[in-house]
């Protein structure tokens, strides 16, 4: 009997001393994610109540004022259709993409690393350079407009409006969708990674089983590797819709903390920025970033919902 | 042997955690003072400002630690040749400089959130009268008091600003820009001298091969502001307590400055692929730009080639020549550790000898009565007589100045050229910061 005891013992306090181990190794990961993450969460609700002063802390308890300031800010309101508008276009858009890319580089094709490797560069490469390398690109006397009308594609554009020296990111209504085809590139890569990944997953023999059976590549896209990507949508799906409500870094280079040219430009975060440090209400701004927060959450659990729980095989 | 792995692992990232912060950052070599490595003596010996003795600046020790921003290189030299003469005169105070790059507001918010505060920093005028009511700068007088500082010699249109609602002092003008007409002399050899001529002189020009428009615009008050008064306009009264963008002569002026992109004449910068008048005019994309003095230094570094002179403003329908002008302060932070230290150095910059240096740098204008003109400058300089401030006159200018520009970039997009409803979306935007 104290055969079968001794070995019994030991593993378990071995399985003592791991558990001890693990939790030590995550404590402080996860001690700074409770401060950092969830304490600032809760110490920007607390600021969200009073108005605030920056070097002297609370002013006066202002309860929901901030809140529905909020709801009557006409800049506000404009961030928030902005912000909607551009999550609507460019998170389908950027799936699109993403998607296609990862078809084609699952491929066994010549170079395919090469062209992994392209397709992902603008999403390691610094926002701030490659914004401000669109907004040469896209500038009246820029590489499109030459490009276009080398081409001969100026006609085209007329009729849709825009002169030969349209300014794409100074114009109030062509601003927004010139960042949306940027960032559509610089994340489509990124998308392409996930997708990727989720291609690789599916097993081979559903494949030969639909060859077998005579479909051709666009069914078989359609009818399996679509409906079996689901988890990949989900996925990406939410990280899309929480970056693009998250939108600040384009819009602030190309547009300024106003977000010119006349709020085209202005979106949640954009003017959480400008609240904070250019208008120094740092109780409104933390009721902007609540509200954001609220946005962000809510829009997860639609997607949710809709997705369902993200499915596996 | 596999546990004591683990646990020399978890104790190993348990003292990286723990570990030592940051070093500190030691005076930056841009501090630019011939001494930098003979470092003051001890700790700053900080006089009683109240007790009654003699001011004695040289007995003053310590570091004082300067910052602003850099907006361009001939800047950062010009601040340098500045700093140099102040070992020279206060041997005992070390002047750490680090320059703030990027957005200069939200880092010095951040600092003063943080408590650390650099000790003597630039706050322009812009946003003065907010930093000065939340409280985040010291006043002087008592600096001023103690030390006999002669404050009467700023220009009284620049220090003004830089005053609470107390009627305390809160910064010293470290100098001042005005809004004059640079022009391409080949393309407009004769400098127009009222509104009138200028529009004579553009519709002369307008559709000529290799300009892109006569004149180079902005649709916010940063200049639209100097056309306004030129036209009579104006946005409140002289005391900045009652709305006059909606009095008759403030609606003719803003159609006026409106009309101008109407007809051709005008055109902003971004509509030009540029990203300032100066560019444009550098490029020879127009022959007509609004700017200030910073424009000389960018010019003969950027297009030597472009031939250009000043004038002052053109006179409008008010029949009074005017224009506007900008000015950032030198303060001390309300949270500053080393505010003695740091009036010494203000009090060096601000006055005749470090200002005179500053502005030979070309960047800008003396704030100085008593400070000579540098060469070059004399139509900037004389525009300060008759300049009034464009910023900093009124609460929450910033967001007046966001609602003009606003309306006014939609109305030239849209090419609907309502100048009403600029008038409109600005009165709501006056009436907002007066009330508050």
């Amino acid at each position: 009997m104290a055969a079968t005891t001794a070995p019994r013992t030991s593993k378990s306090r071995e399985d003592r001393a791991e558990s001890v181990a693990a939790y030590a190794l995550i404590a402080i990961p996860m001690i700074l994610f409770l401060i950092l993450n969830i304490g600032s969460v809760a110490y920007a609700l607390f600021i969200s109540l009073w108005e605030w002063n920056v070097r002297s802390g609370p002013v006066e308890f202002l309860g929901l004022g901030n809140y529905a300031a909020t709801l009557t800010d006409p800049i506000f309101l404009r961030g928030i259709t902005n912000s909607l508008y551009y999550a609507a276009v460019w998170v389908p858009l950027t799936m699109i993409i993403g998607l296609g890319l990862a078809v084609i580089v699952n491929q066994k094709i010549r170079g395919r690393t090469f062209f992994r490797a392209a397709f992902y560069f603008p999403a390691i490469a610094s926002s701030a350079a490659i914004t401000i390398l669109w907004i040469f690109i896209v500038s009246p006397e820029g590489l499109f407009n030459v490009v276009r009308g080398a081409m001969g594609l100026n006609p085209l554009f007329e009729l849709l409006g825009f002169g030969p020296k349209q300014n794409w990111i100074g114009d109030q209504d062509t601003a927004l969708n010139s960042i949306i085809i940027l960032n559509a590139w610089t994340t489509s890569g990124t998308f392409m990674l996930f997708y990727l990944a989720s291609l690789q997953s599916i097993p081979g023999q559903v494949y030969e089983a639909a060859a077998i059976d005579g479909a051709g590549p666009w069914s078989t896209f359609r009818h399996i590797t679509f409906p079996l990507l689901k988890p990949g949508h989900y996925f990406v799906a939410t990280v899309a819709v929480i970056g693009a409500l998250q939108l600040f870094d384009q819009a602030a280079i190309a547009g300024g903390p106003g977000g010119d040219p006349n709020n085209s430009l202005m979106t949640m975060v954009v003017y959480l920025y400008n609240a904070a440090f250019l208008q120094f209400k740092f109780g409104y701004a933390a009721a902007v970033g609540i509200v954001l927060f609220i946005f962000i959450f809510g829009a997860t659990l639609i997607q949710r919902r809709l997705f369902g729980q993200a499915p596996s095989w | 042997m596999r546990r004591l792995l683990v646990l020399t692992a978890v104790a190993s990232l348990i003292a990286a955690a723990c570990g030592s912060g940051n070093p500190s950052s030691a005076p930056t070599t841009g501090a630019a003072t011939p001494a930098t490595s003979v470092a003051p003596p001890g700790t700053s010996a900080s006089p009683d400002a109240s007790a009654p003795t003699g001011y004695d600046p040289t007995a003053i020790t310590g570091t004082a630690q300067l910052s602003g921003w850099r907006s361009s290189p001939e800047e950062g030299e010009a601040l340098t040749q500045a700093l140099l003469g102040f070992p020279a005169a206060y041997p005992n105070i070390a002047v750490d400089y680090k320059p703030i790059a990027g957005d200069y507001r939200a880092v010095m918010i951040t600092k003063i959130s943080s408590g650390e505060v650099p000790d003597l920093f630039y706050v322009n005028a812009d946003y003065a009268g907010e930093w000065i009511d939340q409280g985040f700068l010291a006043p002087l007088d008592d600096y001023i008091a103690e030390s006999g500082f002669d404050t009467s010699q700023f220009f009284d249109g620049y220090a003004s600003i830089f005053k609470g609602k107390d009627g305390k002092t809160y910064g010293f003008p470290k100098d001042g820009n005005t809004i004059a007409m640079a022009r391409n002399t080949e393309l407009a050899p004769t400098a127009p001298a009222t509104m009138d001529e200028l529009i004579t002189a553009a519709t002369a020009l307008k559709g000529k091969d290799g300009i892109e428009a006569p004149i180079c615009l902005n649709p916010g008050l940063d200049r639209g502001l100097a056309f306004l008064y030129a036209q009579g306009g104006s946005l409140v009264s002289e005391d900045g307590t009652t709305e006059q963008i909606s009095t008759d002569p403030s609606k003719v002026a803003v159609q006026w400055y409106m009309d101008l992109f109407k007809d051709g004449l005008g055109k902003t910068a971004a509509e030009m692929g540029s990203g300032w008048c100066g560019e444009a005019l550098g490029k020879g994309q127009v022959a007509f730009a609004f700017e200030g003095g910073w424009v000389d230094p960018f010019m003969v570094s950027t297009f030597p080639d472009t031939k250009y002179a000043w004038a002052p403003m053109p006179t409008g329908s008010s029949g009074s020549p005017v224009t506007i002008s900008f000015t950032v302060s030198y303060s001390i932070g309300a949270d500053s550790v080393n505010k003695d230290q740091a009036f010494v150095l203000l009090s060096y910059l601000a006055g005749p000898e470090g200002m005179a240096k500053w502005t030979a740098g070309g960047v800008a204008l003396p704030s100085r009565k008593d400070v000579p003109t540098p060469a070059g400058k004399e139509v900037l300089a004389e525009s300060s007589t008759f300049a009034r401030p464009g910023s900093g006159f009124m609460p929450g200018y910033v967001d007046v100045q966001k609602a003009f520009q606003d309306a006014f970039t939609a109305e030239i997009q849209a090419a609907t050229y309502n100048g009403a409803a600029v008038v409109d979306a600005t009165k709501a935007a006056i009436d907002k910061a007066l009330s508050q």
